[in-house]
């Protein structure tokens, strides 16, 4: 057997390849979205999709590309944490408007939840698909906390994020567009609450208080539908 | 335990140190819900565990700020290895797919419209009624 196929075969080489292959088509993506920034051309979108053509093309299993690049999944655990930066640099903010927040989120969580069971039992999806689609308005690493609490299937959930951040970042523009918003706190909230890191990104543009208000939601929701979750698992 | 003065000038110096320390916070946190059973995620007690020391001065915002705001920066690369558990899930690319996409679609638009009205009613009426509220609109 000659040195190239060995070499090819080994776990190592598998794990550093997919792990090379989608920190580049990331890294590209956001490149090119940096200067032409459609929504077609979030790196949200394409990096999945790229990847996902690749692993069909190869005739590449998900179970050898996760075992490759599981390591990256694992970050996700340090980047909650390192949200506790932006919730103390808005202490200020939390500190003068936290009633005004507090009904934001509470209102979007339940709309949120309520919305995604009653349409999904509409067009009859049940079960863990179902379940999965619950948490999807919130910051990922909360959302694969809450699927799995409650009885989703978390990759699936994450799927669910991602279309939800792309489909956020679009319908927040048509929505403020028709509807009279006054409030910069409002337009972050809207943002940050519905569409997670990919709203705030857009809140982001919008307005510096927006994206403030919006990065700063996004988190609080997060945390708040995780112990709310954990609570009622435990309870009910 | 304050950070004594030569780590805080190292930390600041550095973005990838700077986010080993934030990875330090999380397997504190991992340990900490292994060991005393809490049931929530190891990094949500580990954000505790890093907000604790930044109110309580003991941790300076220029220790992690660097560090924290690359990995949130880049936290779309963590979760993309996840989704393309779609591969797995072909009936997602069918008619459940679509049902599932309308779904994602009209619940996204009622959150953010319900979202936005109840903040816009009650920071206005916030602002009419209470008077430490006034803030930039």
């Amino acid at each position: 057997m000659s040195a190239m196929p060995l070499l090819l075969a080994e776990p190592a080489a598998h794990a550093l390849a997919w792990s090379v292959a989608t920190i580049a088509l990331y890294a590209g993506a956001k490149r090119i979205y940096r200067r032409w920034p459609r929504w077609w051309l979030m790196p949200l979108l394409v990096t999945p999709v790229l990847l996902g053509a690749l692993l069909l093309g190869l005739h590449a299993s998900y179970r050898d590309y996760i075992d490759g690049t599981g390591w990256l999944a694992l970050l996700l655990g340090p980047a909650t944490v390192a949200f506790a930066l932006p919730i103390y640099e808005q202490r200020a903010l939390i500190r003068r408007h936290w009633p005004v927040l507090l009904v934001g989120m509470i209102v979007g969580s339940f709309t949120a939840i309520a919305t995604s069971w009653g349409l999904a039992t509409l067009v009859g999806i049940d079960g863990a698909m179902r379940l999965s689609l619950l948490p999807r308005s919130i910051s990922t690493p909360f959302a694969l906390a809450v699927s799995g609490d409650i009885g989703g299937l978390p990759d699936l959930t994450a799927i669910f994020v991602i279309i939800t951040g792309v489909a956020g970042a679009v319908l927040g523009d048509l929505i403020l567009a028709r509807l009279p918003i006054a409030s910069a706190m409002a337009r972050g909230a809207l943002f940050g609450i519905g569409a997670h890191g990919a709203g705030t990104a857009r809140a982001s543009q919008i307005g510096e208080t927006e994206g403030a208000v919006a990065g700063l939601v996004m988190v609080l929701v997060g945390l708040m539908n995780v112990l709310v979750a954990t609570l009622a698992v435990r309870l009910l | 335990m304050r950070l004594s003065r030569s780590l805080s000038a190292l930390l600041g110096k550095s973005r990838l140190l700077q986010a080993a320390l934030v990875v330090g916070f999380w397997l504190a946190g991992e340990t900490l819900v292994r060991v005393l059973g809490i049931p929530l995620p190891g990094g949500v007690i580990g954000l505790a565990l890093m907000l604790v020391l930044l109110a309580t001065h003991r941790l300076e915002t220029g220790s992690v700020r660097r560090g924290a705001e690359w990995l949130l920066a880049d936290m779309l690369l963590f979760f993309i290895p996840v989704a393309l558990a779609v591969v797995d899930h072909r009936e997602l690319l069918g008619f459940t797919g679509l049902k599932i996409l309308f779904v994602i679609l009209a619940s996204t638009a009622a959150v953010m419209i319900a979202t936005a009205l109840a903040v816009d009613r009650c920071f206005r009426w916030r602002a009419a009624h209470v008077r430490d509220a006034i803030a930039s609109r």
